[in-house]
């Protein structure tokens, strides 16, 4: 039990000091309230992303036993996290050859929805591989052996069999990796420090913003850091702990 | 018309088997005698050396989903389906023809009498269920591992099974826990320790 509260000390002081003591205005402005807008939606988008592209290799690694591919998988948060913004920015670089191609088709990284989205794509996806490849190996096989057995290859098999009985395993995965996406800033930071564009013109995502407001980048300071702190805690605690009980509830 | 002779090795486990035979075809032997690593391996679902043939073609190397043998087990519901959608799912995949009427038909001879959803069947129910879709699969071969057990009328299910499996043109092999279960069948073949040895 001290161990739990040892480690929700930090959440504990900065809900008490951001939302008692400390709490300031500009923790709450309109651009605190974008920036924590931006987070949720870019969030959001890097799950369903990552959902859509990653769930088959969950399923690959579940059933296959590929241990070179489930090691390979969690390098990009086994990195320093700017490692993961730099690499995007160089792989989009007009002085480089993926760079000038990417650019040409259209495909620009940098301070723009797209980066901030990749960068949480790549941080995130690893949770939700790791989630769904839980998920999928406590499952039962039966069912997929069975359509197997009546003609259907592997990958429909995981589309029109396990998929549409897995529905708590992918809302757990997915909230489990929306609060990792939530929680990024190391990549985001360099790749999309700011997002240029409609809707949201020169908005950050909030991990950004609050160490803009900490560092002094924009006015507020450390108590408008503490307060917009706490307001994120807010908004990304109950996603989090949704996440921890659909799977506890999945395990039971 | 199946011929199976495959080996595999589990740990301390030695799976060395023989079996052929048309029709309804009954593996018998107790817990741990290697009836499933068998029947996995006939399906193509647990690799093994050897070969499997059906009809004299040689399916070894084939994936399970191009054998035209389905493998039938308590579990095997897919539970998000409800009753017909599953009956016919099948037979779907396989581009069979199956009509409102057939499926009508081979639930009331099946003893199946509820039209939801497959999870919220008994287990007997779902089992039914789960060969009923076999049935009209179009499969050649139909591998039962301990699904006809749950059954309360497993004796005259079996009957009604095994007319219907040879009216489809499928060869059904069984497994049982049960040796008596043989006299049902036109082979019977006894599993011990992993070795098979014609009983009849």
């Amino acid at each position: 039990m001290v161990s739990v509260v040892i480690l929700l000390v930090p959440i504990l002081v900065l809900l008490y000091y951001g939302l008692g003591p400390l709490e300031s205005p500009e923790g709450l402005s309109g651009a605190v309230l974008r920036s924590i807008a931006l987070t949720l939606v870019s969030s959001a988008l890097s799950v369903v992303v990552g959902a859509l592209l990653f769930t088959p290799l969950a399923y690959y690694l579940a059933r296959s036993k590929d241990r070179v591919s489930e090691a390979l998988v969690d390098i990009p948060v086994s990195v320093p996290h700017p490692i993961i913004g730099v690499a995007l920015l160089i792989l989009d670089s007009p002085e480089t050859p993926t760079g000038q191609f990417l650019l040409k088709v259209g495909i620009n990284f940098y301070n723009t929805l797209l980066g901030l989205v990749a960068a949480l794509v790549i941080m995130s996806a690893p949770i939700y591989v790791k989630s769904m490849q839980q998920y999928f190996e406590a499952r039962d096989t039966s069912p997929e052996d069975f359509a197997r057995g009546l003609g259907v290859g592997r990958l429909r098999t995981l589309y029109s069999v396990v998929l549409p009985d897995s529905m708590g395993g992918l809302a757990t995965a997915s909230l489990l990796s929306m609060s990792r996406a939530m929680s990024e800033f190391g990549s985001i930071s360099i790749i999309a420090y700011y997002v240029l564009q409609y809707p949201f013109y020169g908005v950050s995502a909030a991990s950004v913003t609050i160490f803009s407001l900490f560092s002094g980048a924009i006015p507020g300071g450390l108590n408008a850091a503490v307060t917009a702190s706490a307001a994120m805690i807010l908004v990304a605690l109950p996603i989090a702990l949704a996440g921890h009980f659909l799977r506890r509830k999945e395990n039971d | 018309m199946i011929e199976v002779a495959v080996s595999k090795r589990v740990g301390a486990f030695s799976l060395e088997a023989e079996i052929s035979g048309g029709g309804f075809v009954c593996v018998a032997g107790r817990n741990g005698s290697g009836k499933t690593t068998l029947l996995r391996s006939i399906a193509g679902l647990t690799r093994s050396d050897g070969y499997v043939k059906v009809d004299g073609g040689d399916v070894s190397k084939l994936p399970p989903e191009r054998r035209s043998i389905v493998m039938v087990t308590p579990a095997s519901p897919m539970l998000h389906l409800d009753v017909d959608s599953h009956i016919m799912w099948g037979a779907k995949q396989s581009g069979v023809p199956v009509s409102g009427d057939r499926v009508k038909e081979i639930k009331s001879s099946l003893g199946i009498d509820f039209g939801g959803q497959v999870r919220r069947l008994s287990l007997g129910m779902k089992e039914r269920v789960s060969l009923a879709t076999a049935l009209l699969s179009g499969r050649r071969v139909i591998l039962v591992d301990e699904a006809f057990a749950n059954l309360h009328d497993k004796e005259a299910f079996m009957v009604v099974y095994k007319g219907l499996a040879k009216k489809a043109g499928a060869d059904v092999v069984f497994s049982s826990l049960d040796s008596s279960d043989g006299r049902m069948a036109d082979h019977l073949f006894i599993i011990e320790d992993g070795k098979t040895k014609a009983a009849s």
